[in-house]
């Protein structure tokens, strides 16, 4: 049987995508003062942004419930009898321990493996394809576990926010604290370290932090997979595609868009790119 | 969305129950909050401890009205109150019991009454009350209460609601407030308790108890301009703090009003807090046995505690250098101007050398502050060509290892140090901010300090003259003018952002009237105009 791939919506998979390799997306929830959406699901992207950047009420976030991932677990219990959950950072959501808590109550006879990815959006959507790929070709849970485990110090994300307020009125700020508070209008560059935001360094401009974003994946000699995620600014995005393609097949590089739960924290116009490193033979 | 209209005494404990649970789960977070001279090591813990005896009590009851929980939530509190923010604690239980005496159930607005009246005897308990702490948050968190019932909406939900979105607010604002929680770069540990407990509470009725399992609550983050002066800090070292003094009293007919009068004079952050058969006494006091003498004259003591600050300020001190941000490599720049200062500040370098133009640094002014900085890593901006020589000499005398990084102008300067690469070693952050230096262009407004003839340019003493990156160029009798004939000079096709720095004898009205002129001929350029209160150049514009 193959072993069956569950990740959260914040690994900004997309749909087709996930189809296709039988990837689970469980999603986070939006808030907006009483309404709540499912990522991607009950609110596209843009409607999200749309009402981000004019709606005077600030939305916040949840993770999903243990009963939503226990509810997957009964599903896919019926199909398979082994099942690698991917959750992204623990110390941005609760999500992993939402699916911990429901394999606790998971009556079912399925073996489950939960990881903590350490990582967010394509850093984190990386590895679940690649692993879903895996489990297609026939590997099984354990080896799937190891792979896992042995890609998360590959996986490298840099995000270039136009703003901090967003992340700084959400509290997930981290160690990119220091960056808040410039007197000088700066756009951020953040990268995810130990499961935390992380300051990499600062640019004055779009065109800037595009030349940085380059930059920073130019500098990996092999690169395995290459992604490249936008929140409102596709054009941005397919510039940024269009330079990656001196360096990666640009028909292999994989387009999303920043999740809203994300989102929330990174506000409009934030562009993100993961490498993906080859493995050290 | 859940609509609760009201609930009763039984369901009161519970959503206390819940929101200590909550508390819980962030008390040693809140402890980190903890900014010295600010009283009590460990403000989480403290109110966490108030908080289950408050709940303890309230579970000791038979008669589960809601004014009968009400009252043992605050005499719980007051038996049990740990610390400042535990006494503060429980004088707004003891405000809400008061509330609530005559009810059997309550709604929103009996909720936002009673966070008013919280509000109001938590005040009353300190004899100087200091804005900025648990205090303002109570009374924020009240009004926004009040004004969510006040629009006829009786939900408790959506008035606990207001409240606690407003205690968030009130929070991140603490530091704009207490400068001393401002230059420790965190909120007021007090208020993020209270903000915790209310969130917890908010919860419960949502219906949310089952959830709160596998969540943490959050750490309100402030978003203003962080300096923090961990110097300033170690100098308030030759403070002497005394004895923290905490006992409950108990007798008959006491004074509360009366005791703080008598103990206002003995010590500091008094406070006095209960009624004739029980009150809490907290003071910090060089002399306990004097406080002490005085408080068994007026009953007997209980839950006595004593402890040395001098001794916990030690340990804080110890703590903090632990904690303090590890600066793996510093940065040293030579600045002069308040306003530039600040721009350098907020972009996280690590030291400033007072100086620049006609006030140059000595070769000692920037070896202590390459000495002073906690890193033996230094990269130094000297922002200024005559700088540069003495910022050189500077390696010679240290052990440390140091990179000069050769900025001949502020805009250099501000454009090396955004250049700075959380990530990267010593060395490539040099050559980082090497490059990035020549990324910029240098326009400097000044007067010429006599008359003089240069490269054909026929100057009077007096007149306006204009530098690009340090040469000469232009002068005239109108800034607007100097300015645009430099740009002109400027292959403009790359540059994105012009900013523009007014010096310390610059209006602001003719900086923004010289940016809308700018903003005006090249519309596709992003320019800021700010505050840079540096001497001698009227204007210093970085074109990027």
């Amino acid at each position: 049987m193959t072993v069956k791939i569950v990740t959260d919506s914040l690994s900004d998979i997309t749909s087709d995508i996930a189809e296709e390799l039988g990837i689970t997306v469980v999603p986070l929830t939006v808030l907006f003062g009483h309404e709540t959406f499912l990522d991607r699901v009950t609110m596209t992207t843009d409607q999200f942004y749309h009402r981000l950047t004019r709606d005077s009420v600030w939305p916040t976030t949840t993770q999903p419930t243990p009963a939503a991932f226990i509810e997957v677990y009964n599903e896919l219990a019926k199909e398979t009898d082994e099942i690698l959950v991917v959750t992204l950072s623990s110390k941005l959501s609760g999500t992993y321990q939402s699916a911990l808590g429901a394999r606790s109550m998971f009556e079912g006879k399925c073996r489950i493996e939960i990881i903590d990815s350490k990582l967010v959006a394509m850093g984190l959507g990386l590895i679940v394809i690649t692993t879903a790929k895996k489990a297609q070709a026939g590997a099984k849970l354990n080896e799937l576990t190891g792979a896992v485990v042995s890609a998360l110090p590959r996986s490298h994300i840099a995000i270039y926010l136009d703003t901090l307020k967003y992340l700084a009125k959400g509290g997930r700020i981290g160690k990119a604290q220091g960056l808040l508070g410039s007197m000088l209008s700066v756009k951020p560059i953040l990268t995810i370290k130990e499961g935390e935001i992380a300051p990499l360094t600062r640019m004055r401009s779009l065109s800037a932090g595009m030349d940085y974003l380059y930059n920073f994946a130019a500098g990996f000699a092999n690169i395995e997979e290459l992604a490249v995620e936008h929140a409102t600014t596709p054009d941005a995005a397919d510039r940024l595609v269009e330079r990656l393609g001196s360096l990666f097949p640009k028909e292999r590089i994989y387009q999303s868009t920043i999740s809203p739960v994300v989102g929330t924290y990174a506000g409009p116009d934030a562009l993100a790119i993961t490498v993906l490193e080859a493995a050290k033979r | 969305m859940k609509q609760v209209d009201s609930i009763n005494g039984q369901e009161l404990r519970e959503m206390l129950a819940t929101a200590t649970g909550w508390l819980e789960k962030s008390a040693s977070d809140i402890d980190a909050l903890n900014v010295f001279p600010v009283p009590d090591g460990d403000t989480g813990t403290n109110m966490l401890l108030t908080m289950r005896s408050s709940v303890e009590e309230a579970y000791r009851v038979a008669d589960p009205s809601t004014a009968t929980i009400a009252q043992a939530i605050a005499r719980g509190a007051l038996m049990g109150a740990r610390g400042n923010s535990g006494v503060i604690l429980s004088q707004i239980w003891r405000g809400l019991a008061q509330s609530l005496a005559e009810t059997k159930s309550f709604s929103g607005s009996d909720l936002a009454d009673a966070l008013q009246q919280a509000s109001i005897t938590a005040y009353k308990g300190i004899s100087n009350p200091v804005e900025g702490t648990i205090l303002t948050v109570a009374r924020e968190a009240a009004a926004a209460a009040r004004a969510q019932a006040a629009n006829g909406n009786n939900d408790l939900v959506a008035v606990m609601g207001a409240a606690v979105h407003a205690a968030n607010e009130s929070v991140a604002n603490t530091p704009t407030l207490l400068p001393v929680l401002r230059d420790a770069g965190v909120v007021d540990a007090g208020g993020q308790g209270l903000y915790t407990i209310l969130e917890g509470a908010l919860r419960y009725l949502r219906g949310e108890a089952e959830q709160m399992k596998f969540r943490k609550p959050q750490i309100i983050v402030s978003s203003i301009p962080l300096t923090a002066k961990w110097s300033r800090m170690a100098a308030v070292d030759g403070e002497i703090y005394g004895y923290c003094t905490e006992f409950l009293l108990k007798g008959k007919e006491l004074n509360p009003d009366k005791i703080r009068t008598r103990l206002e004079k003995k010590g500091k952050s008094l406070m006095v807090v209960g009624d004739e058969t029980t009150t809490r006494v907290h003071i910090h006091t060089m002399d306990p046995g004097n406080v002490v003498r005085y408080a068994t004259s007026l009953g007997t003591m209980h839950q006595v505690s004593i402890r040395n600050m001098d001794e916990q300020h030690q340990d804080f001190l110890e703590m903090q250098k632990e904690r303090a941000p590890e600066v793996d490599i510093a940065t040293v720049a030579v600045v002069s101007g308040d306003g530039l200062c600040d721009v350098f500040t907020s972009l996280g370098v690590t030291a400033i050398v007072p100086g620049g133009q006609t006030m140059n640094p000595s070769i000692k002014d920037l070896l202590q502050a390459v000495e002073a900085v906690a890193s033996d890593k230094v990269i130094v901006l000297p922002n200024n060509k005559n700088v540069v020589l003495t910022a050189e000499q500077v390696q010679a005398l240290t052990e440390k290892r140091i990179e000069i990084v050769p900025t001949k102008t502020i805009p250099q300067g501000v454009a090396a140090l955004l250049a700075f690469d959380y990530e990267a070693g010593f060395e490539t952050n040099a050559q980082l901010m090497r490059a990035a230096k020549s990324t910029v262009k240098t326009i400097e407004i000044t007067r010429a300090i006599r008359a003089a003839q240069l490269d054909g340019l026929k100057i009077k003493k007096r007149q306006t003259i204009g530098l690009l990156d340090g040469e000469l160029l232009a002068a005239g009798n109108n800034t607007i003018d100097i300015l645009t004939k430099l740009l002109a000079k400027l292959d403009l096709k790359k540059t994105e952002i012009i900013t523009i720095y007014y010096g310390a004898d610059t209006e602001l009205a003719e900086a923004e009237e010289v940016g809308a002129s700018i903003r005006e001929q090249y519309s596709g350029l992003q320019v800021e105009v700010i505050r840079g209160g540096q001497p001698y150049y009227n204007f210093i514009v970085s074109i990027e």
